[in-house]
């Protein structure tokens, strides 16, 4: 798992509400965010979240372009190289 | 036929109903959703949907979510079916490129604009036989990471707004702006690749008004109806063209 997974998952089981996901139960990298039911304020706030952990910025253009937390990873990973 | 369907064009009767109207500002019809765990509803629901709606399901990981879109989905198709006088296996719907539905009825396109938008428990469908709309709802509950949003999503004269503002007076008024400029951004058809900052909410709501006008020529040759239908459980907004843009179409 690279370091930037790790930390997402983290923050993810932190701050972002996933309505019905159990406690504990490892976040499917590549499930659309928006089917998992989290909304699209709750997402944009998590996503601003990452990028001032990781020291990036993100516009609102790329928060509705990223669809998983897969996406997001490749994002920061991108954002990094 | 399945329990509790033996309303008018197959719909689930008035007992059985999981929607209701909400409101009817200007030429807009809302209704409300009830999204809350129900078998009945959801398996009602459940015989509206069409092939590709219910292989949609199948992507959904959670049951929350995916009772959410069944109960919204059926609902938009049964208030559809009422406003357009046709059946549901007559309505289908194409999607715009940012994901808006576009109902079609026989394959073909109608005079009718909807939106549709939920959170938790509550869903809201919009629509409007006039011109565009967009409508957005958000739950009332606690909510993580927000103030960092602010500089974001807000212009000045928002920003400023909310530095007046503590404790419950300041979640509101973040979700009536929000809700705001959701609803603009969706009736736009562009949603959150919208930049929420370029543009604010009209003045005489940040003032406190429940409705104002909005106009911005860079963004669209249209005015737009911006009205605040928010109540105790939820925050809402839902945006309409007051004028048609000139030459557009349905």
């Amino acid at each position: 798992m690279s370091s930037t997974e790790e930390r997402i998952r983290a923050l993810v089981d932190e701050n972002l509400e996933i309505d019905g996901r159990p406690p504990g139960r490892p976040l499917d990298l590549d499930s659309s965010l928006r089917d998992s039911g989290v909304s699209s304020l709750d997402f944009v706030a998590f996503a601003k979240l990452v990028a001032q952990e990781f020291g990036v910025e993100v516009s609102m253009e790329e928060c509705a372009s990223i669809n998983s937390v897969g996406e997001l990873i490749e994002f920061l990973d991108a954002k990094a190289a | 036929m399945t329990a509790g369907l033996q309303g008018d064009r197959g719909m689930p009767g008035d007992d059985l109903r999981w929607w209701r109207p909400y409101c009817s500002p200007g030429p807009v019809e809302v209704f409300h959703v009830a999204l809350v765990p129900h078998s009945g509803r959801e398996a009602a629901a459940w015989t509206l949907l069409d092939t590709e709606e219910r292989r949609r399901c199948r992507r959904f990981l959670y049951p929350a979510p995916r009772r959410q879109f069944v109960l919204s989905r059926a609902a938009l198709r049964a208030v559809l079916c009422v406003a357009l006088g046709c059946d549901n296996g007559e309505l289908t719907f194409e999607f715009s490129r940012y994901g808006k539905p576009i109902p079609l009825v026989g394959g073909d396109r109608v005079a009718l604009h909807c939106n549709i938008s939920h959170s938790g428990s509550h869903g809201l469908v919009a629509l409007s036989h006039r011109g565009r709309v967009g409508v957005d709802v958000e739950e009332r509950r606690p909510r993580k990471n927000l103030e960092d949003l602010v500089e974001t999503v807000f212009g000045p004269e928002e920003r400023a707004l909310l530095a007046r503002l503590q404790g419950k007076r300041w979640l509101d008024t973040f979700l009536a702006l929000w809700t705001a400029k959701e609803a603009l951004a969706k009736a736009w058809g562009m949603g959150l690749r919208t930049d929420f900052s370029t543009f604010q909410v009209p003045s005489e709501m940040l003032r406190g008004e429940r409705t104002g006008l909005f106009r911005c020529p860079r963004i669209s040759n249209a005015t737009w109806r911006l009205e605040d239908i928010g109540c105790d459980d939820l925050a809402a907004a839902v945006a309409y063209e007051e004028d048609r843009e000139a030459g557009r179409e349905f």
